[in-house]
C-alpha cells in the first residue's frame, strides 16, 4: 500500500476519531451540566403522552412546564401513566383516544410508589377529611355558614346570577382545602354522588355500577361537584375509596420533593391562631438557622438524609418524615411516627396508638398494654425516633432535658387549666346550665378559645422551642382566659341559675369551681388585700 | 550583549558548534507537512498539565473530608482557579486524543518497525501512564461519579487473576475505599506518573534522535535522494505554530466549557448511572459485553497484543513480505474503539 493510500486511511480514521471525540465530549458536557444543575435534565415524553404534551403545551403551557421540571418527566413518566382510568371508573372519560380521570389519587400514585402510599394511608394526615363530628366543622357549617337552604335577602348589584347562597362555602373553601373534601360527582337529579354510594372495591372500582348512569355529563365528560373539586386537602376522600392527596405536599405537576421538604409547604395548613406550627418554627432557632442556610441544605438531593446531605437546620420534614443517618435514611410518609404527645384535644394525650394508628384513649394500663402489644406503637418508641433525629446535632442529655421541659409544660397545661376547664364545662352540662347546642353560650366560645387556640399555641410552642408562643401567645392568654373570662362566666351562669330557682344545680357547679380554685396552684387568685 | 555571552561562555564550557550539531538533527522532508508534526502535541499538552497541575496542587487537599471542598474552593474562590482547572481537564482530554492520533499515525505508516520496536513499547508505556493519570486525576475530585468510578475500577481489578487482589489493595491502600485512598491517588497522579512519563518521554526522544525520524516516502519521492531540513529553526517554528494553535484551542475550550462541580461523593448512595472518564468508555462497554473474567482477560490480551505488535507484524512480514495486514487490523481496531466509545456515551447503562 502506497504512502498516499495510507495517508487517506489515516485522515479518514483520524477524522472519524475526532468526530467521535466531539460527540462524546458534547454528551459529557451536557451530562456534567445536568449533574452540576447548570442545565435541566432532558425530558422524556412517552409515546402515549406525546399528544397530551403537544396539545396542553398550547392550551395550558404552565401545567406542561411544571411537568417538564419534574423527576417524572426525566424518567419518562407522562400524563397517561398517572391520569389513566379504567372503564367503569366513576370519573373516567374518553379524551382524544385515552380514557382518563382528572383526579389522581393515592391509589394511582401507589401503583409506582406502594411504600409511600401505604405509610401515608396509615397516617393521621390521610384521615384528616373525617371532621364531620368535630367542633370545627360545626363552626364552619352552622355558625359561619348554613346547613339549611338559604336565599339572598337582597340583590347583589351587577350579579343577577347570584340567586342562591351556598351555606357551606366556608367549609368548602376553608376547612376542606386543608382537611380534604369528600369528592363528589354531580348526578343528573342534582344530588352529589360520593364514595359512600359508589362503594368501591379494594381496587377502587365502583361496585354500585348502576349509579354510573346517573352521573351528569357534558360532552361526555362527567361533571364534578364544584364544592368538592378542585381540592388538594390532605385527607381528601376519593371516589376510589382511597384517602388523601399526594399533591397536598408534592404539588402538581412537578411533584417536587424539594418543595415538600420546606416548611412553607406545611405552612399552607399548619399555621394560624389554633395551630401556628409554621410561625412557631419560624420563631425557633431551627427556623432562624433554616432561613439563614437554606441555600446550603441540598434541598434538591435525591435522598436528603440528615447528617449526610445536610446538617444546617431541620425543617418540618426533617423531624417528622425524612431519613437521617441514625435511622438508616428511612423516610416515612406518616408524620405521626415521631410524635409522642397529641396536643390536638383539650387535654393532651400520650401518643400510644393501636394497630389501626388510632390514639389509645383508655386509661386502664392493662388495656393500653394489650392494645400496644397487639400491633400498636408506644409513645416511647415514637419519642425515640424523634430523639434519633435530634441527636444529629444535640447530645442525649440535651434532648432528654428538652423533653422534660416539654413534658412539664404539657402536664402543667393539662392539670392547671385543661382538666379543670373540662370539669367545669361537664358540671355545667350535667346540671343543665348549658344547652346541648354548642356555641350558643358565651362560655362555650371562651372554653374553645382556651384549649383550641391558646392552649394549643402554648403546647405547640413548647414542642418546637418557641418561647413567645409558649408564654405570651400561649400560657399567658390561657391564664387570662381562665381567670378573667372562663371562671367568672361559669359563676355567672350559676348565679343566673340560682336566680331562676335552680339553687341545687348552681351550688353543684360552684362546688366544682371552688374545689378547683382551692388547689394550691390557684391559691394566688383567692388572696384578698 | 557580547559581554553577557562571554560571561556565560566562560561559566558554561559548552562548545556551541557541538551543541548545534547535537540539537539540530536532520528532519525528513515529509515533516514539512504540519499533520506529520503532531507527535510533539502530547508533549506540549504534558507541559501544560504539569504547570497547571502544580498550581492546582497548591489548593488541593487529598482527604475524603476536604477533597471535594478544596476543588470547589479552587473552582469558585481561587483567582482564575476555574480556568486553571478547566485548562488542566481539557489538556488531559486533548492529550489522550493526541496520544491516540499519534499512535494511529505511527501504526498505519509502520514507523514502529525494526529498529524502532523499543520506542513503540515506550510509547505504549506512555499511553498507559496517560490513561492512569487520567483515572487518578478524575478520582481526586471526589465527586459522586469519580468516587464510584474508582470504586468500580478497584473492584474490577480484583477480578484479574493472581495479582488482582494485590493490585486492588495497592490502588486503594486497603480492602476498600478509605481515608488513605485519595492520598495514594494523589501521589500517583502528582509524582509517580509524571516522573515516569518524563523519563519515558526522555527515552522516547533519545531513541528518536539515535534512530532518526522514520522517513515517509510518497510515490512522487521514489527514485529521488532522501531530503532533509534543519530542526532549527524550520521545524521548531512549525512546532511553535502548532503549540500556539493548541493553546488557543485549549483557552477557548476552558472558557466556553468550564468544568463544573459535580455532587460530592456519597459512599452511602450509589448513583443510578456510573460512568468513568470518556477514554475508558471503550473498556467499560467491553466489560458490559462479556462476563467479568472473560472481559478482563481479553482486555489484557488486547493490550499485550498492541504492545507486541511490532514483533507480530515482523513475524507476519517475514512470512509474507510486503504484507499490509497491520493496516487492516488497525482499521478494525479504530472502528471498534470509536464504536464502543460512542455506544457507551449515548446510552445510560
Amino acid at each position: 500500500m502506497s504512502l498516499e493510500a495510507k495517508k487517506v486511511v489515516i485522515a479518514a480514521l483520524g477524522l472519524l476519531f475526532l468526530a467521535s471525540l466531539v460527540l462524546v465530549q458534547k454528551l459529557e458536557i451536557d451530562r456534567r451540566a445536568v449533574e452540576a444543575k447548570l442545565a435541566p435534565e432532558p425530558v422524556v415524553v412517552p409515546a402515549t403522552s406525546r399528544q397530551c404534551v403537544d396539545c396542553h403545551g398550547q392550551s395550558t403551557p404552565g401545567l406542561v412546564d411544571h411537568w417538564k421540571g419534574s423527576t417524572h418527566a426525566h424518567k419518562g413518566v407522562g400524563c397517561v401513566e398517572c391520569h389513566q382510568a379504567e372503564a367503569g371508573d366513576a370519573d373516567g372519560f374518553d379524551h382524544y383516544g385515552a380514557h382518563i380521570a382528572a383526579i389522581v389519587t393515592p391509589m394511582d400514585c401507589g401503583r409506582c410508589h406502594p411504600d409511600e402510599a401505604k405509610e401515608f394511608g396509615a397516617s393521621h394526615h390521610a384521615k384528616a377529611g373525617n371532621i364531620l363530628a368535630s367542633l370545627d366543622n360545626l363552626l364552619a357549617e352552622v355558625v359561619e355558614g348554613s346547613r339549611v337552604p338559604m336565599n339572598p335577602h337582597s340583590p347583589t348589584p351587577g350579579r343577577p346570577d347570584m340567586t342562591g347562597v351556598n351555606g357551606l362555602a366556608s367549609v368548602e373553601v376553608g376547612c376542606k382545602q386543608c382537611h380534604g373534601s369528600k369528592v363528589a360527582m354531580q348526578a343528573k337529579d342534582g344530588r352529589a354522588i360520593t364514595v359512600d354510594e359508589l362503594k368501591p372495591d379494594k381496587h377502587g372500582k365502583p361496585t354500585n355500577t348502576a349509579l354510573l348512569a346517573e352521573i351528569e355529563r357534558r360532552d361526555g365528560k362527567p361533571l364534578m361537584d364544584p364544592g368538592t373539586w378542585p381540592n388538594t386537602g390532605i385527607g381528601r376522600m376519593n371516589l376510589d375509596g382511597s384517602l388523601g392527596s399526594c399533591s397536598a405536599c408534592h404539588s402538581r405537576h412537578d411533584f417536587s420533593a424539594r418543595r415538600a421538604r420546606q416548611p412553607e409547604n406545611c405552612g399552607k395548613c399548619h399555621l394560624g391562631p389554633d395551630h401556628p406550627q409554621k410561625e412557631i418554627y419560624e420563631e425557633s432557632k431551627h427556623g432562624v438557622a433554616y432561613r439563614d442556610q437554606k441555600d446550603d441544605m441540598n434541598l434538591d438531593s435525591k435522598e436528603w438524609v440528615l447528617g449526610d446531605d445536610y446538617s444546617q437546620a431541620p425543617t418540618c420534614a426533617t423531624c417528622h418524615m425524612s431519613g437521617n443517618l441514625r435511622n438508616g435514611g428511612n423516610v416515612t410518609h406518616d408524620p405521626g411516627e415521631r410524635i409522642s404527645w397529641t396536643n390536638r384535644p383539650p387535654v393532651s394525650l400520650a401518643m400510644d396508638t393501636d394497630k389501626g394508628h388510632a390514639v389509645i384513649k383508655d386509661s386502664d394500663p392493662a388495656k393500653r398494654a394489650a392494645l400496644l402489644a397487639d400491633g400498636g406503637d408506644s409513645w416511647q418508641a415514637k419519642r425515640q425516633r424523634m430523639t434519633d433525629v435530634c441527636m444529629h446535632c444535640h447530645t442525649q442529655d440535651y434532648v432528654a432535658s428538652f423533653y422534660t421541659q416539654y413534658d412539664d409544660l404539657v402536664v402543667l397545661f393539662n392539670e392547671k387549666f385543661a382538666k379543670p376547664g373540662q370539669a367545669i364545662i361537664a358540671a355545667l352540662r350535667a346540671q343543665g346550665l348549658l344547652t346541648p347546642q354548642e356555641f350558643d353560650e358565651e362560655i362555650e366560645w371562651t372554653w374553645y378559645y382556651l384549649w383550641h387556640h391558646e392552649g394549643r399555641r402554648a403546647r405547640h410552642g413548647a414542642s418546637m422551642m418557641a418561647p413567645d408562643y409558649t408564654h405570651w401567645h400561649g400560657m399567658y392568654e390561657v391564664a387570662d382566659r381562665f381567670y378573667v373570662h372562663f371562671v367568672p362566666e361559669a359563676r355567672e351562669l350559676a348565679d343566673h341559675a340560682e336566680a331562676e330557682g335552680k339553687k341545687p344545680q348552681a351550688d353543684a357547679v360552684r362546688k366544682v369551681i371552688d374545689e378547683i380554685l382551692a388547689r394550691p396552684e390557684h391559691e394566688w387568685s383567692r388572696r384578698k388585700p | 550583549m557580547g559581554r553577557l555571552a562571554t560571561f556565560f561562555r566562560q561559566r558554561l564550557p559548552l562548545d556551541p558548534a557541538r551543541l548545534r550539531e547535537l540539537t539540530n538533527e536532520p528532519v525528513p522532508h515529509h515533516l514539512k507537512h504540519w499533520w506529520f508534526c503532531l507527535g510533539g502535541t502530547p508533549a506540549y499538552l504534558f507541559v501544560v498539565m504539569i504547570v497547571t497541575g502544580i498550581l492546582l496542587a497548591f489548593g488541593y487537599e487529598a482527604t475524603p473530608t476536604r477533597a471535594w471542598e478544596s476543588v470547589r474552593a479552587i473552582t469558585e474562590q481561587a483567582a482564575f482557579g476555574w480556568f486553571l482547572r478547566s485548562l488542566h481537564r481539557w489538556a488531559a482530554t486533548l492529550m489522550v486524543a493526541a496520544v491516540v492520533l499519534h499512535q494511529m499515525r505511527v501504526f498505519f505508516t509502520g514507523a514502529y518497525r525494526r529498529p524502532r520496536e523499543l520506542n513503540w513499547l515506550i510509547g505504549m508505556g506512555l499511553l498507559i501512564c496517560t490513561l492512569m493519570a487520567g483515572f487518578t486525576g478524575y478520582s481526586l475530585v471526589y465527586e459522586q461519579l469519580s468516587y464510584w468510578g474508582a470504586t468500580v475500577a478497584a473492584n474490577l481489578s480484583d477480578g484479574i487473576p493472581w495479582i488482582g487482589g494485590l493490585l486492588r489493595t495497592f490502588l486503594l491502600g486497603g480492602d476498600g475505599y478509605n481515608e488513605r485512598t485519595l492520598s495514594r491517588f494523589f501521589v500517583l497522579h502528582g509524582a509517580v506518573l509524571p516522573v515516569t512519563m518524563v523519563a519515558l518521554i526522555a527515552l522516547h526522544v533519545t531513541l528518536i534522535r539515535l534512530h532518526g525520524i522514520a522517513e515517509m516516502r510518497f510515490r512522487r519521492d521514489e527514485g529521488s535522494a532522501p531530503r532533509f531540513f534543519d530542526f532549527f529553526p524550520d521545524h521548531l517554528l512549525t512546532e511553535l505554530l502548532i503549540g500556539l494553535v493548541l493553546m488557543i484551542v485549549l483557552c477557548v475550550l476552558a472558557s466556553v466549557f468550564p468544568v463544573p462541580m459535580g455532587p460530592r461523593a456519597d459512599p452511602l448512595s450509589t448513583p443510578e448511572v456510573i460512568k468513568p472518564e470518556w477514554f475508558f468508555y471503550v473498556a467499560f462497554r467491553w466489560l458490559k459485553l462479556w462476563s467479568e473474567r472473560a472481559a478482563l482477560l481479553s482486555l489484557g490480551a488486547i493490550v499485550a497484543l498492541m504492545a507486541a505488535w511490532p514483533f507480530v507484524d515482523g513475524w507476519i512480514r517475514r512470512r509474507r513480505p510486503g504484507s499490509e495486514a497491520s493496516v487492516f487490523v488497525g482499521i478494525v481496531a479504530v472502528v471498534a474503539i470509536v464504536g464502543l466509545t460512542v455506544w457507551e456515551a449515548v446510552v445510560a447503562h
